[in-house]
């Protein structure tokens, strides 16, 4: 049988250790294993976005990173990204400009937005919607996504 | 979807991982990135109990002008203004890669050597058990090309294209030693969509190394495909040319995303040499380009529309190749 080793990491800032498996990826261990079910299983396939999280400051498919390979580094959810009190200005953007519908894909939204206005706070539309087209929504055809995104980044 | 048990290797050197694949040939897969890989791995395509990630592995990173290392991740590649402004081509082609978020993760060496893709075989367990497998996976028939022979799944990466008209040579790891091949060379043109590469079993993808002469290249990458914020190549042509006084210098060629490896065709591009390339002219080579591949209804589309959309987009290759060279 594989091990199930120890891992260790820093997870939305706090450190962290538990059993896992070799054949564990990132989002089942912050799932099911840390509860943190504020990251979704869209596809589980690597294509819809709504899995994302950060690692190292970048944003990753948790879909497909091997949990173990997350060893010693920092990940942010977006149970991190969410302060103790109140919405960062992505999220209030988003609520402001009604970015969200079904909600399902906004976790990945919001992780993918943060870190683009991390990389370049002042990012054209075009920017936008080429970081955002890994994320699928179903519901909102992404304009509203945009338009928040856009205000978050003191754009309008 | 749950990924069947296996053991995870951890090699810190290229030596070591070289070293645990021959130890564990035909039981184990190197994983890069993860994002073509583990993909196939949750829908149980050819899984292997042990995995050696190349993760912790210093010689195969590092970018400059003359060389990537295999794990480079596209997104950094894409982002890499110095390597963007020298090989443009290679800049459209790596950003055109699925999406940013796999990118994020995805590695050069892992978009040369990404799996050949079918509608018959990237299906879940469930769905292939009710058709019946195919040659690739668990069967022993095509549903392609029904026979019992020849795998017709299709080679789906965007970077080797124009990689191939830059010239770049690979360097491969193996437990004999190190070799440099070029990259035309690391696909099996007498192959299929299984027998796909020329690497031994145990080998690995180091670096990708440029030449000096690639640098002048204003190379050029146009893609087919359905959906452009993610979808794998329908089609994806490279073009890179140099030009002197409106007279063809040198111009190269290759074709992805049709047939089961990425294809140059300097037969073809080479009589252009010295000639002013007149529209007929290029007409002509997107129409000899055309009745050279063979498609097959392995993907989304219909393969006579991207047969006759081989010759739309050598020709749109080639005027924005044409473009750049006079800027």
């Amino acid at each position: 049988m594989p091990s199930r080793d120890a891992l260790s990491f820093r997870l939305n800032g706090h450190p962290v250790e538990l059993a896992c498996e070799p054949a564990r990826v990132l989002l089942d261990l912050l799932r099911e294993d840390l509860r943190l079910t504020g990251t979704k299983r869209g596809c589980d396939l690597g294509t819809c976005g709504c899995c994302a999280v950060l690692v190292d400051g970048r944003p990753t498919l948790s879909c497909l990173t091997l949990a173990r390979l997350v060893e010693g580094r920092a990940v942010d959810t977006i149970e991190g990204i969410t302060p103790a009190q109140g919405l960062s200005p992505v999220q209030r953007a988003f609520v402001e400009h009604g970015a969200t519908q079904c909600g399902f894909c906004t976790p990945g939204f919001i992780v993918t937005a943060t870190a683009l206005l991390r990389a370049n706070p002042s990012p054209s539309r075009a920017e936008i919607e080429r970081a955002i087209s890994g994320n699928l929504c179903r519901c909102t055809g992404y304009a509203k996504i945009i338009e928040a995104i856009r205000a978050a980044a003191g754009a309008d | 979807m749950h990924l069947d048990p296996f053991e995870l290797h951890r090699p810190t050197t290229v030596e070591e991982a070289v070293g645990l694949a021959h130890d564990l040939a035909g039981r184990t897969d190197f994983v890069a990135g993860g994002t073509d890989l583990l993909p196939n791995y949750k829908m149980h395509l050819n899984v292997r109990p042990h995995l050696i990630a190349l993760e912790d592995i210093p010689e195969l990173r590092g970018r400059s002008l003359a060389r990537i290392g295999a794990m480079e991740r596209l997104a950094d590649i894409e982002s890499d203004a110095a390597l963007a402004r020298v090989y443009p081509g290679l800049a459209d082609a790596v950003g055109e890669v699925a999406t940013p978020l796999v990118r994020s993760s995805g590695t050069v060496g892992g978009n040369l050597l990404v799996e050949t893709r079918c509608f018959f075989f990237n299906q879940s367990l469930f769905w292939r058990s009710s058709l019946g497998y195919c040659l690739k996976a668990d069967g022993d028939k095509c549903h392609v090309v029904p026979q019992k022979e020849r795998c017709y799944a299709t080679f789906s990466g965007d970077v080797a294209p124009v990689l191939l008209v830059l010239d770049a040579e690979v360097e491969v790891a193996g437990p004999s030693g190190r070799r440099r091949i070029p990259l035309a060379a690391l696909y099996d043109a007498t192959g299929d969509g299984i027998r796909r590469l020329t690497l031994a079993p145990g080998e690995l993808l180091v670096a990708v190394h440029l030449p000096e002469g690639a640098r002048g290249r204003r190379a050029r990458y146009k893609k087919l495909r359905v959906r452009p914020s993610y979808d794998f190549p329908e089609l994806g042509v490279a073009v890179a040319g140099r030009w002197d006084a409106g007279r063809v210098a040198s111009m190269h060629l290759a074709v992805g995303g049709v047939e089961t490896y990425p294809r140059r065709f300097d037969e073809l591009t080479a009589p252009l040499e010295g000639c002013a390339l007149s529209d007929t002219a290029v007409r002509g080579l997107a129409e000899a380009v055309m009745r050279k591949l063979r498609p097959v209804h392995n993907t989304f589309l219909l393969p006579d529309y991207r047969r006759r959309m081989v010759e739309v987009y050598v020709r749109r290759a080639i005027a924005e190749a044409r473009e750049g060279a006079a800027e």
